[in-house]
């Protein structure tokens, strides 16, 4: 490759992740300004010095360390319990090659298929019924469901390609089902499952809609419920929502980060052979 | 050779989870749309009117005509785009300058997507602010008064407008599906390419596009199926508005449902969108399959 | 084959063996917080059973605004008068209330007494579905019904879910109206003095126009440019004007003079440069900063802003009413409500009693809100002073007109299309006219009106 191509490259990528990165710029300098500042310079205005005590307030008024946990739980329970189902759905599937294979992937697609809002009466009626609404267990329950029908999918799709050899040889040497699974598919695919993973994570943890409708109690709610308090009827606290917004970005970005490692490991290659 | 009996038995518990979560929601969905109903007391059965409804309300039909803007500016660009990117940034940066320079960048692009919805109205609102926006000022102090425009207000720009968001918003998911892909592929092919006399781009589509086909579709399928999904983007920037400019069959369910407490209606509105969004899979997975057939022949 | 396979495996296996760990991990991690998910759904604080030992109550007031901090104070009063009594007080969002309210109520989880929205929308809905309690008999006995008739008109809902006559579903506990915010240091500095009726208020803001600055701050793409379309409807309005549009008492002719007059003149507005062409856009938040910038020398919106401009802008500022008007939008502010499944309903009432008393009104009132009971020499806090002494002047001529959303389910999305196509100038305000009428015609033609 030619060698003055290189910095022009990089350039280009880098005013490119500039670009897509200058709105969270904007919500980290609203984030530590204080309202009067934010009524008189208005949003695009650089503040002067870190006015704090939002977020400080914030985080007292609605118990914001709770909510931290409450959201981690929640997409931690979802991302590993879906990734599992993903995993033994995609299985039978694309490698497995379970007759009826294309109609069960439609079933399981159609979770990810469906908007929310026609979902919410039934489940909220059938909920109610268990006695779980209101309760954290729905849902991880329902979440699990939905992500995992976008994880079979994507498996599903990969393990099509699976390559055959290694599962004869583990067949050869004895292995059943569930120790090819175990031992021969699972680690293959793990860079497919961590993307999964983080995907269900971060999803998860974004999503508003159905916690606000299942999470009624305060010390229930996630992250994104909780900055909902800050939109009122009428009026809107953009320094405080600005700040908080990053507070909970910051856990996201933070597991993002940790877990782009695993991505980045490289799969076995050249086995075949 | 394989018994494909016994893997049915690993499909039991996601079976089970869809059923309860999805299948039977979606059975009471259906059934509401049949009905008038408040959301509280007894529906009350009213046949097929929600849906002849539907046929003459034309904010029905401007929501699918946006749909399909809103597909192109959430599938087929970003799709675009994350592929060049993941390729770039994969085989150049990754090899040239270095693997954390490439997953830093990758990160980047990605981050658009952990931002809370809410949060990303408010701060495009106040880029695209007609009146003292960034993008505005910008193009004012630019000299180029004329360009700068009534973005989120004006019906002529809305839409677009919301489809730039929205590739911004987009733009990192392929990219970072890609990326994964192109792990899986053999560099060996590559050698053995090169050593055939391709260059890189020929090296690009005939060996890496094709490995990644797995994501490719899945890519398409998912971000199509989330753009006739799309919801809380527009709730947080127009609200459907100006007028119906950028109103989707989900915020208009939605207002059914909780705006106006007919969710009678609603459900027929959901149960429309849903029968399309499950053809168009049908249709796409269709497509995959023969693909893959085709591949393994 | 078999050459290769020892090293397969002994590849696979010693990532697994890493791997297999890490997930053991995670396995762990999984089920250890499922355990704690399932535990937190079983804590479940039923423990306010109708035992009298604790109040729930639900608000979605921010602390530092006035309502917060009065009943931050009634709440400390109530537990001081109810000893062994705690208020279990959870602050809500107010999304979450609007979209959830009917389906809380109909349940276990809902509250002894939230703070809900006003309206045939809301409260009547829920009222006709029997979700809340009749609260007729304790505000008679209490006498929460010495508020003004015009502010009992949003506490009172009858079979059909219509507000005015009925019972007695909720308690208002403030109240709010739409005023005119003016910068005084901009009127000074273009020499423009405060119009007393509607021809110098048109003159006023054509100073501004013809001097480059735009008169009105407006929020096109929220509820405040609907608001400023009301006014001018009710400037040519009467009273049953307002009862056959928000009550249903007559019929509504949406090409009657009231409303061409409002379509006609907002347009004109437009036209002459009082409201900017690019307003369709801009959010009610942006709207009012714009205003605490010094952009607008005017923004035309309700009392709820007061407290905000008082510790935020920077320049001297007053208010007056919508020049030449006896009708100005408003109404009593979101009323407390006590759900048919609360645990503990008298607890309740001595609750909206102690924010009902002069004491905590008056708090309210000097706090920057508008209370529906104080005693007018009670309010010391000059600025708020000025914002009552307005309010008194409206209700004493019965002058509540309240807002132009309220009469059907959703017509706040079709006025605010509405109104941006004047903004945008893409409708004529004849084309605009017909497009708002239907929804709410066929509305009432479902109320079987």
């Amino acid at each position: 490759m030619n060698r003055a191509l290189r910095p022009a490259i990089l350039a280009t990528l880098t005013a490119l992740v500039l670009l897509v990165l200058s709105p969270f710029a904007l919500v980290a300098v609203n984030a530590v300004k204080s309202p009067d500042e934010y009524a008189t310079d208005g949003p695009l205005s650089l503040p002067n010095g870190l006015h704090l005590e939002g977020i400080a307030d914030f985080w007292i008024r609605v118990d914001f360390g709770e909510k931290l946990f409450n959201s981690f739980l929640i997409a931690g329970s979802v991302a590993v319990l879906a990734v599992i189902v993903s995993v033994l759905n995609a299985y039978a599937l694309g490698i497995g090659r379970v007759r009826g294979r294309y109609a069960f992937l439609v079933f399981f697609l159609l979770a990810n298929l469906l908007p929310q809002e026609a979902l919410v009466y039934p489940l909220y009626y059938m909920s109610k019924e268990v006695g779980l609404y209101n309760s954290q267990i729905a849902v991880v329950i329902i979440f699990t469901a939905i992500q995992s029908a976008f994880g079979t999918y994507l498996l599903s799709s990969v393990y099509a390609t699976f390559p055959r050899e290694m599962l004869e040889a583990a067949a050869i040497d004895g292995a059943g089902k569930v120790r090819t699974l175990w031992r021969v598919v699972v680690p293959i695919s793990w860079p497919s499952l961590s993307v999964l993973f983080t995907f269900f994570f971060i999803w998860t943890w974004n999503e508003f809609f159905l916690p606000l409708v299942f999470l009624i109690s305060n010390d229930k709610q996630t992250v994104p419920v909780a900055l909902g308090v800050l939109q009122g009827d009428r009026l809107m606290d953009a320094t405080t929502t600005s700040a908080s917004a990053l507070l909970g970005i910051l856990p996201a970005v933070l597991f993002f980060l940790i877990f782009q490692r695993t991505l980045s490991r490289g799969v076995m290659s050249g086995a075949i052979k | 050779m394989r018994s494909n009996r016994g893997y049915a038995a690993f499909l039991i518990p996601g079976a089970l989870l869809s059923l309860v979560v999805i299948v039977v929601p979606l059975l009471m969905n259906v059934g509401i749309s049949f009905t008038r109903w408040q959301g509280v007391g007894t529906p009350e059965w009213i046949g097929l009117d929600n849906y002849t409804r539907l046929l003459e309300d034309e904010n029905f039909w401007a929501s699918f005509r946006n749909i399909i803007f809103l597909i192109v500016a959430m599938a087929v660009v970003p799709t675009l785009i994350g592929l060049v990117l993941a390729a770039v940034l994969f085989d150049y940066v990754a090899k040239e300058i270095g693997p954390r320079t490439a997953s830093a960048l990758r990160s980047g692009f990605y981050l658009p997507q952990v931002l809370p919805v809410a949060v990303t109205g408010i701060v495009w609102g106040w880029i695209l602010n007609p009146s003292f926006g960034a993008l505005n000022a910008i193009l004012t102090n630019a000299g180029l008064d004329g360009l700068a425009k009534n973005w989120l207000g004006d019906p002529a720009y809305a839409l677009y407008s919301v489809m730039v968001v929205m590739i911004w918003f987009q733009v990192g998911y392929p990219v970072v599906m890609f990326m994964s892909g192109l792990q899986r592929v053999d560099p060996e092919l590559y050698e053995a390419a090169s050593i055939d006399g391709a260059g890189w781009w020929r090296r690009f589509t005939r060996i890496a596009i094709h490995q990644i086909k797995p994501e490719i579709y899945v890519v398409l399928v998912t971000t199509t199926i989330a753009a006739l999904k799309i919801f809380g983007q527009i709730f947080v920037l127009t609200r459907g508005g100006p007028g119906n400019a950028t109103l989707v069959p989900s915020y208009f369910a939605y207002q059914n449902f909780f705006e106006k407490a007919q969710v009678g209606y609603g459900s027929a509105i959901a149960t429309v969108l849903a029968l399309i969004i499950v053809v168009l899979s049908m249709l796409f997975l269709r497509i995959q399959a023969r693909d893959e057939q085709k591949d393994a022949a | 084959m078999r050459l290769l396979a020892p090293p397969l495996n002994f590849r696979v296996h010693s990532r697994g063996g890493r791997r297999r760990r890490r997930a053991a991990a995670v396995a762990v991690l999984a089920a250890a917080s499922l355990v704690l998910a399932a535990c937190g759904a079983d804590s479940d604080d039923s423990a306010g059973g109708g035992d009298g030992k604790t109040l729930k109550l639900w608000h979605y007031e921010g602390a530092t605004s006035a309502m917060g901090v009065a009943w931050t104070e009634a709440i400390k009063q109530f537990e001081a008068s109810h000893p062994g009594v705690k208020v279990q007080f959870e602050p809500k969002g107010f999304e979450q209330i609007r979209q959830s309210a009917g389906m809380i109520l109909n349940s276990d989880e809902a509250p002894d007494i939230m703070e809900y929205n006003k309206g045939n929308a809301t409260a009547g809905l829920l009222s006709k579905q029997g979700l809340l309690t009749d609260l007729s008999e304790e505000a008679g006995k209490r006498g929460w019904d010495k508020i003004g008739p015009s502010l009992q008109t949003t506490s009172k809902y009858d079979a059909e879910g219509i507000m005015g006559d009925g019972k007695w579903y909720g308690v208002p506990n403030y109240a709010e109206y739409v005023m005119v915010y003016y910068n005084k240091d901009l009127f000074a500095k273009h020499k423009v003095a405060v119009p007393t009726t509607l021809a110098e208020f048109e003159t006023a803001m054509d100073t501004f126009a013809k001097a480059g600055v735009t008169p009105l701050s407006v929020g096109g793409a929220e509820y405040p440019a609907q608001q400023i379309f009301y006014e001018l409807a009710l400037s040519k309005a009467s009273r049953s004007f307002v009862d056959s549009f928000e009550l249903y008492k007559g019929k509504v002719d949406f090409k009657g003079p009231e409303l061409t007059y409002a379509a006609n003149t907002f347009a004109d507005w437009v036209k002459k440069g009082y409201i900017a062409k690019n307003s369709a856009g801009i959010k009610a938040e942006d709207m009012g900063v714009a205003f605490t910038q010094g952009k607008f020398p005017m923004v035309i919106s309700g009392s709820w802003w007061y407290g905000r401009f008082v510790s935020e802008a920077k320049f001297q500022w007053g208010t007056f009413l919508f020049p030449g008007n006896t009708l100005h939008p408003g109404s009593g502010g979101n009323i407390w409500v006590v759900p048919k499944n609360a645990k503990n309903k008298s607890l309740a009432y001595d609750f909206i009693d102690i924010t009902m008393k002069p004491e905590i009104q008056n708090l309210l009132g000097n706090s920057g809100g508008v209370p529906v009971l104080a005693d007018p020499a009670a309010i010391t806090d000059a600025k708020s002073k000025e914002l009552i002494d307005n309010f008194t002047k409206v209700t004493s001529s019965d002058g509540l007109a309240f807002y132009p959303d309220w009469p059907a389910p959703g017509y706040y999305d079709v006025l605010v299309a509405g109104v941006q196509h004047l903004i945008n100038g893409t409708k004529s305000p004849d084309a605009v006219l017909d497009e708002i009428a239907k929804p709410y015609n066929d509305n009432l033609t479902s109320l079987g009106k």
